[in-house]
């Protein structure tokens, strides 16, 4: 049993490392971009804290997702994993940010499609809403964070020198929040589809104990550790195709993306959002890529009509095309996959008696 | 290389006699990691910083001495004092040739200043240049030795006045582009006005120069001269038109 869940784990582990090498572009790209990071640091930083992030704060956007769809043999679990992964994978190679969320998503409605089984509605749209407000919070966030630096920056007036040194920092902890925010956030996308069907069970280290879902959460984190030091040509293309982005703008975009992250991740947000009586945001993985975007156009549009022409438009026009092919080019990988897998190698993707509940108790 | 983890001095005493010892804990460490040991990243950036305003402060000083020099030599003749100012300003031109190459390095090694280090170097080398242009005319006085007529004391004294205003007022708006980019600008117009007034008041002096009654050699020789203070001022102004873009290139 043991080896056989290795093997069907290995597409996650294989879309974790997709993820890694495309993701850690959103994070550190516009540091690595301005040169303000090194690759190496960038790279080592990210890894640790998605690691960090996955293992403690995983649970959340995980169970988001699962409400999506149950995917409830591991033969299935495998198969919606490599057809996100190849997914992936093949956007990453042509150098487009890709959203690993929307491919895992795909994947999942691809699943639910072979099953017969009915694709919650209300889950999806909460999803799909998230494709949306991602950005638009990005932009938002890199609005005001802008305002807010540039008031210090003319208050302080730092000498270049130092408020190069400071702004280095501020990149390094601002990635390091957004790594950990990405762990916590996009580690659903990648071991997400494998909860259900995960024999991993809770292990006790002495003080504390170890869930199966946390042992299943760090499996993915490593693999999504490795993959950043896979991810300079995409950090390249983030950090400087979309528009030129200085380094102090750099950290507002890094900051902001973060802050998405973390909104639709943080399970004690949520709670607080709910006992002051405000309406809490879903707990769903959400894509860093659109994020990111969002914060450089707003930082562009920061600068009033000057900076909106400085956005390249192409290229943002390229990544929304990726938007739409991604989910439909990972459901349809995901359904005749499936097929496959089934017919030709015989290896249950589904169980239909359980296939008709959404809930997953996690 | 190494560097001390712990050290310890002390001494025993072995049958009646004093032994002095010293124990020693080595780490032996490659180049590279030693490079990161020697100096904070704190550190660094502080010592750059010195060196930074410590170019401001010997372009501004080299041009005093400058214009010291020449209003002496202007009243007094090549003397001991102008001599002296002639080799503090040589002082001062080496010591920006060494800080430019120093910050330089720095910069790029290190890998500071990312998108503005071509900028920081560009104006530093406006600096040294102002420095070295400075000397140069200094020395071709010390080369010629050009007698100026009595008449011409007060609006050659001018001349020079403005020059090196043009020069401080470069180094006041460097100081800010430094802190302040949006201020620099306030003091790039002021570079401008006074390039503008040393131009002219050149130009007055080679108009009276030769209508002067003197002979066409010393007129020729006057005229170099003239240009040279009336180069200085150009150049502070090439540089207020770089610090100028600098400053816009500074924003977030």
């Amino acid at each position: 049993m043991g080896l056989t869940f290795f093997v069907f784990l290995s597409s996650g582990l294989f879309l974790g490392w997709s993820l890694g090498a495309n993701d850690a572009a959103n994070v550190f790209g516009t540091a690595v971009g301005s040169r303000m990071l090194r690759f190496s640091t960038a790279a080592t930083v990210c890894a640790i804290f998605v690691v960090l992030g996955a293992v403690m704060s995983g649970a959340g956007a995980s169970h988001g997702l699962g409400q999506l769809g149950a995917v409830n043999a591991l033969g299935g679990s495998f198969t919606v994993a490599l057809a996100a992964a190849l997914t992936v994978y093949g956007m990453t190679k042509i150098g487009l940010p890709v959203s690993t969320t929307q491919a895992v998503v795909g994947g999942i409605v691809g699943w639910n499609l072979f099953s017969q089984t009915a694709t919650d509605l209300t889950a999806l749209t909460k999803i799909v809403g998230t494709w949306v407000a991602a950005p638009i919070l990005g932009a938002l966030f890199a609005l005001l964070l802008y305002g807010l630096t540039r008031r210090l920056i003319d208050r302080t007036k730092p000498h270049i020198l130092w408020l190069d040194q400071w702004t280095r920092i501020g990149l390094l902890v601002a990635g390091a929040l957004g790594a950990y925010s990405l762990g916590a956030n996009n580690i659903a996308n990648v071991v997400g589809v494998f909860i259900p069907a995960s024999p991993l069970e809770d292990l006790s280290l002495g003080v504390f104990t170890f869930t199966g879902q946390q042992r299943l959460f760090l499996l993915g984190a490593l693999a999504i550790g490795v993959g950043t030091f896979f991810s300079k040509r995409v950090m390249m293309t983030v950090g400087k195709s979309i528009v030129t982005v200085g380094p102090v703008g750099g950290w507002i975009v890094v900051m902001a993306q973060s802050l998405v992250l973390f909104v639709f991740s943080s399970q004690s947000l949520e709670a607080f959002l709910v006992r002051i009586g405000l309406p809490p945001l879903p707990l769903v993985p959400v894509s860093s890529s659109q994020a990111v975007v969002g914060a450089v156009c707003g930082l562009a549009l920061a600068h009033g009509f000057k900076g909106a022409r400085q956005i390249n438009w192409a290229v943002l026009r390229n990544i929304a095309l990726g938007w739409v092919a991604t989910p439909v080019i990972a459901a349809a990988i995901s359904y005749f996959a499936l097929y496959f897998v089934q017919n030709v190698f015989e290896q249950p993707v589904y169980q239909a008696a359980v296939a008709a509940a959404f809930e997953l108790p996690l | 290389m190494h560097c001390y983890l712990w050290r310890r001095e002390g001494h025993v005493v072995d049958s009646g006699r004093h032994i002095w010892f010293t124990q020693v804990l080595r780490l032996n460490l490659t180049g590279a990691c030693m490079a990161e040991l020697k100096i904070s990243p704190f550190r660094r950036t502080q010592v750059l910083k010195s060196q930074i305003d410590e170019m401001l402060d010997v372009v501004s000083q080299g041009a005093l001495t400058y214009k010291h020099g020449i209003l002496h030599y202007v009243r007094h003749g090549w003397d001991e004092a102008v001599e002296q100012k002639f080799q503090q300003l040589s002082a001062f031109e080496d010591r920006g040739d060494t800080l430019r190459g120093a910050i330089g390095q720095a910069l790029y090694t290190e890998m500071l200043l990312p998108d503005t280090s071509g900028d920081v170097l560009g104006l530093l080398g406006f600096l040294d240049r102002l420095l070295d242009e400075m000397k140069h005319g200094f020395m071709v006085v010390r080369i010629e030795r050009p007698k100026i007529p009595a008449e011409f004391h007060d609006i050659w004294i001018e001349c020079v006045g403005l020059a090196v205003d043009t020069v401080e007022q470069v180094v006041v708006a460097a100081r800010s582009y430094f802190r302040d980019p949006q201020t620099a600008r306030d003091h790039i117009h002021k570079v401008h006005f006074l390039e503008t007034e040393a131009d002219e008041m050149a130009i007055r002096i080679m108009e009276q120069v030769f209508q002067s009654d003197l002979s066409l050699d010393r007129k020729m020789l006057l005229r170099g001269q003239v240009w040279l203070i009336d180069r200085i001022a150009d150049l502070a102004d090439d540089a207020g038109d770089a610090l100028a873009i600098y400053a816009v290139k500074r924003s977030v």
